[in-house]
């Protein structure tokens, strides 16, 4: 009994430590037909780690929401988006921060995903924000270009850590989303 | 003269009317456009197409089964059967395959840029009717060229050319002259109706003019001008109603056909694998 208690207290240690992506919202580019915007919503849906999602046809936006505790691949949404002959315009994702420390030009590990956080303030964020992802893909290629000022380190233009990423303990080939508040 | 008249009256009429409404649509009735489906995506087609055969003085009727599928993001293929009764049997008479890629895409807010190379290869064993040649009913041969479709806020624009070469359709031989052709096309589309999307289960009403050229290439350099207007309309956000009428505006091969009627049903299933 002692032992079970300890282990419930030690997952509600690690449930509040642990600061969660709880929902995402993507606009795709490229369409204006409802049968374009319905092939992007099945798509979205088949994932597994998607509980809903729900569409603003007019705006070609969807909402998504995760299931709690699954590994959540954000690559894999553009991935679907993308196979669906559209591309993601813009893609804000609500996470759940628990006294997290970010830095600007700084990484950040959140939810098992790493995320490299520009043009913000240093600061530690507690409760819900939504972080923008500013990767290829992600945005349009205008806006992609138009943020490559806020860094000069190369994971911006392949995504994954390198050689400007070692100081940071990060393995070479990790996956880095650049976001912003 | 009273004719160019017309056609000049009815495009301006259809670009007010495109400048108009709410958005635009580019899955076109007569042709492709240069975007695909979605990948790992089937769609089923049943196309018929009613013609009256002004040198036999009798009723045709097209009968095409079709069958879409979205391979990659990139990549699609539709395979159909023609079925006819041209020579009073109403029988299966060719087939053919087509395969696009789309290797250019340049999409923002609403709006998008692609290009398509597409092949088609027909095998036909059906009565060659003129000297006009098609890939998608009558012919065999292989047609392959390029798409460009764009989508400005309002208006979808796609045009199209390519190169058509023929065989004969086994114990129907055609004339030397006509084996070669380039085809040409130029698509409008528009969305009547909703103004504003809401839902999926909300009908669409699109309304699209087509126009759609071929030129001989022999010696003797013939050529002809279709017009083909379309209504269409999807249900469900997954299944397709087209009804259009193409006929001829300009015809120097003395076509058999100048006329026709599709009526077209399309079912698509996303994600089916």
């Amino acid at each position: 009994m002692k032992r079970i208690f300890s282990i419930v207290i030690f997952l509600a240690f690690l449930n509040v430590a642990n600061a969660q992506i709880k929902s995402a919202n993507l606009q795709a580019s490229g369409l204006t037909c409802s049968m374009c915007s319905r092939a992007i919503f099945k798509a979205i849906k088949t994932l597994e780690f998607v509980d809903k999602v729900e569409a603003n046809i007019k705006n070609s936006s969807f909402d998504i929401t995760f299931k709690p505790g699954t590994k959540i691949d954000l690559d894999m949404i553009k991935n679907k988006v993308e196979g669906a002959g559209f591309f993601v315009a813009a893609f804000s994702a609500k996470i759940n921060f628990d006294g997290q420390l970010i830095k600007n030009d700084g990484h950040t590990t959140i939810d098992k995903n790493v995320f490299h956080f520009l043009n913000v303030k240093d600061q530690s964020l507690t409760g819900e924000h939504t972080i923008k992802i500013l990767d290829k893909g992600f945005v349009t290629a205008k806006e992609y270009k138009k943020n490559s000022k806020y860094t000069s380190m190369e994971c911006y233009k392949t995504g994954v850590a390198g050689a400007c990423c070692a100081k940071h303990g990060l393995a070479k080939g990790t996956r880095i989303f650049h976001v912003t508040i | 003269m009273l004719l160019f008249l017309f056609m000049r009256k009815t495009i301006l009429a259809f670009f007010i009317l495109c400048f108009n409404i709410a958005s635009a649509q580019e899955l076109f009735v007569f042709t492709e456009p240069a975007s695909n489906m979605a990948a790992r995506s089937i769609g089923i087609r049943m196309n018929t197409m009613f013609m009256k055969n002004v040198h036999m003085d009798r009723n045709e009727v097209f009968v095409i089964p079709e069958i879409m599928w979205g391979v990659s993001r990139n990549i699609m293929i539709h395979a159909d059967v023609f079925f006819n009764n041209d020579d009073k049997n109403f029988k299966a008479k060719g087939a053919s395959l087509y395969l696009k890629y789309r290797f250019l895409s340049k999409d923002d807010i609403h709006n998008h840029f692609r290009l398509a190379a597409f092949g088609r290869y027909s095998k036909n064993n059906g009565f060659i009717h003129d000297g006009s040649i098609d890939m998608y009913k009558t012919n065999t041969g292989y047609e392959g060229g390029l798409i460009a479709t764009k989508l400005i806020n309002r208006v979808a624009i796609s045009a199209s050319s390519s190169y058509v070469h023929a065989f004969d359709n086994g114990k129907y031989s055609l004339g030397d002259d006509f084996r070669n052709a380039v085809n040409y096309s130029l698509s409008l589309g528009t969305l009547l109706f909703p103004k504003e999307y809401t839902s999926y289960d909300q009908p669409n009403l699109n309304f699209m003019i087509e126009m759609l050229g071929q030129n001989t290439l022999g010696n003797n350099k013939q050529y002809f001008l279709d017009l083909a207007p379309s209504l269409q309309l999807i249900l469900k956000s997954r299944m397709r109603i087209d009804v259009g009428y193409r006929f001829q505006v300009i015809d120097k091969i003395y076509r058999a056909m100048p006329k026709t009627v599709l009526v077209r049903f399309e079912y698509n299933l996303f994600n089916v694998y």
